[in-house]
């Protein structure tokens, strides 16, 4: 547990003590897990914790119907999940006023601040967040095979995939209502849980995530079958990186990187 | 065993626009032995899947009687990817089917009784089948009442057999359509279905009401109908839940322990008071 | 009795492909293990409670139901029969076995259907009794045990302290799969082990008890309210079958698959006019208990969970049905409706 646990808990009684959110949505212990805590009242603070092991990205409920008719609500977030935030408001999904933040990270509780504060906090302390040096070395190996070793690669990765969608469900970016592999009209993807289908499905889901994802590793951990979905993930972000010189969810006000157009993009992908 | 999801081929007959985006085919069998099997299985107010391959298919009524051996009709209304493709379809080409599903109205429970029917918009065509079943076995069945409502005039489906119905000496057919809707020469009512229902008072003595419409008119509806005095479980409706097999597997009918495509979709309204509303 | 090494459960493996079967046992993959179909070179892990279920052998996650050709405007039904192989599950724990009862009954209840009994009937369960449960199982507050061999056809029970299987063939396909492995079997004497203390989580007399009249509850708010729909609990389930219908198609052809689908999600029941009857997450997962602990138990006269515990094992929100039937369990003592 982070060594100042109770301010968190203090601040989280104060904005509900002072009417400022109805819930505060933060994590608490049950057993060896970690898992959601949805506070209302000021009395049920002392379950909030906070350590390494609260991995979900808890801004993908922003999204859930019963937990958006709380705003405003305070969250519980770590680097990662001040990004999502930040990606949410550029696409207006959620505005200032109607999401508090409670900045942690491993060392402990920064604070209440709003998007704003939490934009200025992001870009100050944690403008560069190393990838995982262990998936860049794998990265590297992938990108050192030839086109058919690297599509067996990812055939075999893709194989167990059910398409249960999970991946998707746990990621705060993916909020849209018929999302384009339930529009069937016509129909985009191949719904079968096989190879094609779902090659399909991960091109698909990584494109849309182009310039959007903020690596907090939420849909690989849904992921009930195991599938290395960060792997995608690090590669487009390093790609987009690269491209377009752009790092997701640190601004706030950002254009879409493949929604707009730039005078001084690279234009590398179009030869 | 054999395959439950092989549809059969129907040939489209006929068709023909009834109001806007509403279209009725009359479908003929391809093959004998599903006809035989259908008409074996087949009573008023079962269902069936209609499919167009590539699209995929939908759930609704058969909206003739199996007094009509020659041929199945459905009526149904363009709301989405099937029901477009499908009434893209014209008279000559073909369809899937495959059905009869479901449990049926019991109407040989009601011989010598009076039944009224009350039908909203688009809810027509499986009282239809009913109607017609029992007009087919007319003596068989006291007084016969008809109360079909729509939004406008436009809207109104089956306007030849309203025709015919309005001719028979031993049917009365009481047509309406909301304020707004009527045309310069419509001769029907003017006002909303439980409005008319109530205004007109069917007495409850020995009848039966059958009751299908937009969710809206079944509400309002109903409590007229109990003011009258007609008891629950002379009430009868039908259940108009997503469905995907037709044959009690999918899961994705359920309201409480029943699945609709098995136990209804035909239902008295006491019967559905004791079902779950939120499953609704 | 006839024994097998510990070591050569792979071998085992081998020896059924050869004759034949297509084999479904726990198989490394990555730091994980799944239930999928053994090939030369895969490890086989008897330690561990795979990440998935064994369903997907009997009643597949994407399945063709239908073939068409086009010409035209036109088209043709092309008949299609199950492609059900012999297959065996291969040391799969008795809560997965136990799961092909709400399977069969499900599948068979008045329409019989075809796919899944092709594959059934194909299909030979040898199961593993477990000498050790982790904190998620709970097979025994449903009804399970730890060393039951319902709808096994034979049985692995580990024994001298791990160092090998006793293997009981209790049909006979389980006969054949005895005969099947001959070469790698020995005919010997072992003690078994004795099966894992499986300790009770919830009583699910009192919660399909308290469920009959829960409908209405709001309690189902405040339980689900960390779901996030996302399914994951439903696919990898033993005993969740609910399936959606779909059509594909290129210009010339098309099938019609049955794909896994699951009554969290939101699209599951939406109508086509914008009605949604279970328009929150509370409403989908009342279904989800409900399906299990109430409709299920009605109709068929059995539960539709068998506490393999999969769902609390990989749900990262903590949303697992043992959790959340013993909140239920609690609400029922306390007299909350
Ligand atoms: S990648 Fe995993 S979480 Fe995503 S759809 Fe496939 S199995 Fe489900
Ligand atoms: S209970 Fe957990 S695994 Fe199941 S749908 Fe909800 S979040 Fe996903
Ligand atoms: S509900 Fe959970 S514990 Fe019960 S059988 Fe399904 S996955 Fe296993
Ligand atoms: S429609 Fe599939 S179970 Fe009723």
């Amino acid at each position: 547990m982070v060594a100042n646990i109770n301010e968190i808990q203090s601040a989280a009684a104060a904005l509900l003590n002072e009417g400022k959110v109805k819930l505060v949505l933060g994590y608490r212990v049950r057993g060896n897990d970690r898992v959601p805590a949805f506070v209302t009242q000021a009395d049920q603070v002392g379950c909030l914790a906070y350590d390494s092991a609260c991995t979900q990205n808890l801004a993908a409920y922003l999204r859930k119907g019963e937990v958006r008719s709380r705003m405003p609500l305070a969250v519980v977030a770590r680097p990662e999940v001040m990004r999502s935030l930040m990606l949410l408001t550029a696409e207006s999904q959620i505005a200032e006023g109607q999401v508090t933040v409670l900045a942690v990270d491993e060392q402990g509780f920064h604070g209440v601040l709003d998007l704003a504060g939490t934009a200025k906090l992001l870009n100050e302390q944690y403008a560069r967040i190393a990838p995982d040096s262990s998936l860049m070395e794998q990265l590297a190996k992938i990108e050192a095979m030839t086109p058919q070793e690297r599509s067996a690669f990812w055939s075999e990765q893709f194989e167990p995939c059910t398409r249960c969608y999970a991946c998707r469900a746990a990621c705060p970016g993916c909020f849209c209502e018929r999302c384009i592999v339930e529009m069937n009209t016509p129909q985009w993807i191949s719904t079968a849980a096989e190879s094609h289908g779902n090659f399909a499905w991960h091109m698909i889901r990584a494109f849309h995530q182009a310039g959007r994802c903020v690596e907090c590793g939420a849909c690989q951990d849904a992921c009930p079958q195991g599938i290395p979905l960060m792997l995608l993930n690090h590669f487009i972000a390093r790609e987009v990186e690269r491209e377009f010189d752009a790092r997701n969810g640190y601004d706030p006000q950002a254009e879409p990187v493949i929604g707009s157009w730039k005078q001084d993009d690279k234009q590398e992908y179009i030869r | 065993m054999s395959n439950l999801y092989q549809p059969t081929v129907m040939r489209i007959a006929s068709a023909r626009d009834e109001a806007p985006e509403i279209r009725t085919f009359r479908l003929e069998f391809t093959d004998d032995q599903y006809k035989q099997d259908f008409y074996k299985k087949y009573r008023v107010g079962m269902f069936g899947l209609y499919g167009l391959p590539g699209a995929g298919e939908s759930t609704f009524c058969v909206a003739s009687p199996p007094t009509r051996t020659d041929y199945i009709e459905c009526t149904f209304r363009r709301t989405g990817r099937v029901t477009a493709a499908l009434q893209d379809r014209e008279a000559g080409q073909t369809i899937t089917f495959r059905g009869p599903y479901g449990n049926s109205f019991p109407i040989d429970q009601w011989k010598g009784r009076n039944i009224i029917f009350i039908a909203g918009g688009i809810a027509l065509p499986p009282v239809r089948s009913v109607i017609w079943n029992v007009l087919d076995r007319r003596s068989e069945f006291g007084k016969v009442t008809i109360v079909y409502g729509a939004r406008t005039v436009a809207d109104l489906v089956y306007k030849d057999e309203l025709a015919q119905w309005e001719a028979m000496d031993d049917v009365e057919l009481i047509t309406t359509v909301d304020p707004g809707g009527e045309t310069a020469d419509w001769k029907g009512k003017i006002g909303f279905v439980p409005t008319v229902v109530k205004d007109s008072a069917p007495s409850p003595e020995d009848c039966v009401a059958v009751v299908c419409g937009p969710p809206i008119m079944i509400k309002f509806t109903l409590p007229v109908l109990t003011d009258l005095g007609f008891a629950a479980g002379d009430i009868f409706t039908t259940l108009e839940n997503r469905m995907k097999c037709g044959i009690g597997k999918c899961g994705r009918c359920n309201v409480g322990s029943l699945y609709v495509c098995k136990d209804g979709p035909v239902f008295t309204v006491e019967q559905v008071g004791k079902m779950p509303q939120g499953d609704l | 009795m006839k024994t097998l090494e510990a070591t050569k459960l792979a071998d085992l493996a081998a020896a059924l492909t050869a004759a034949g079967y297509r084999v479904i046992a726990p198989c490394q993959r990555g730091d994980q293990v799944h239930l999928e179909c053994y090939q030369a070179g895969k490890t086989l892990r008897a330690d561990v409670i795979p990440v998935n279920s064994a369903k997907d052998a009997l009643f597949p996650r994407s399945e063709v139901i239908g073939r068409y050709r086009f010409e035209g405007n036109e088209f043709e039904t092309v008949p299609v029969a199950p492609q059900a192989g012999k297959t065996v599950l291969l040391a799969v724990r008795p809560c997965d076995a136990a799961a092909l009862a709400p399977l069969d009954a499900v599948f068979n209840w008045d329409y019989k259907d075809e796919f899944y009994n092709a594959h059934r009937d194909a299909t030979t369960v040898v199961a593993l009794a477990c000498t050790a449960a982790d904190d998620q199982c709970f097979c025994t507050s449903v009804g399970g045990s730890p060393d039951s061999t319902a709808n096994a056809d034979a049985v692995l029970r580990p024994a001298d302290g791990g160092k090998r299987f006793i293997l009981e063939s209790l049909t006979d396909k389980g006969q054949a799969i005895a005969a099947a492995g001959q070469a790698v079997l020995t005919e010997g004497q072992a003690q078994a082990d004795p099966p894992a203390q499986v300790a009770p989580a919830f009583d699910s007399a009192a919660v399909t008890a308290w469920a009959k009249d829960g409908f209405d509850s709001p309690l189902w708010k405040e339980l689900s309210l960390a779901c996030m729909g996302c399914g994951a609990c439903a696919y990898t389930c033993p005993t969740c079958h609910c399936f959606d219908i779909q059509d594909e198609a290129t210009r010339r052809e098309g099938v019609r698959l049955r794909n896994w689908d699951a009554c969290g999600f939101g699209l599951f029941t939406k109508h086509a006019g914008g009605h949604n009857p279970r328009h929150d997450q509370a409403s989908r997962w009342r279904q989800r208990v409900m399906h299990k602990f109430a409709y299920f138990p009605e109709r068929f006269e059995m539960l539709a969970c068998t506490g393999c515990g999969r769902c609390g094992r990989l749900c990262g929100n903590g949303m697992s049905i043992r959790e959340v039937c013993s909140q239920i369990e609690q609400a029922a003592q306390a007299g909350v409706k």
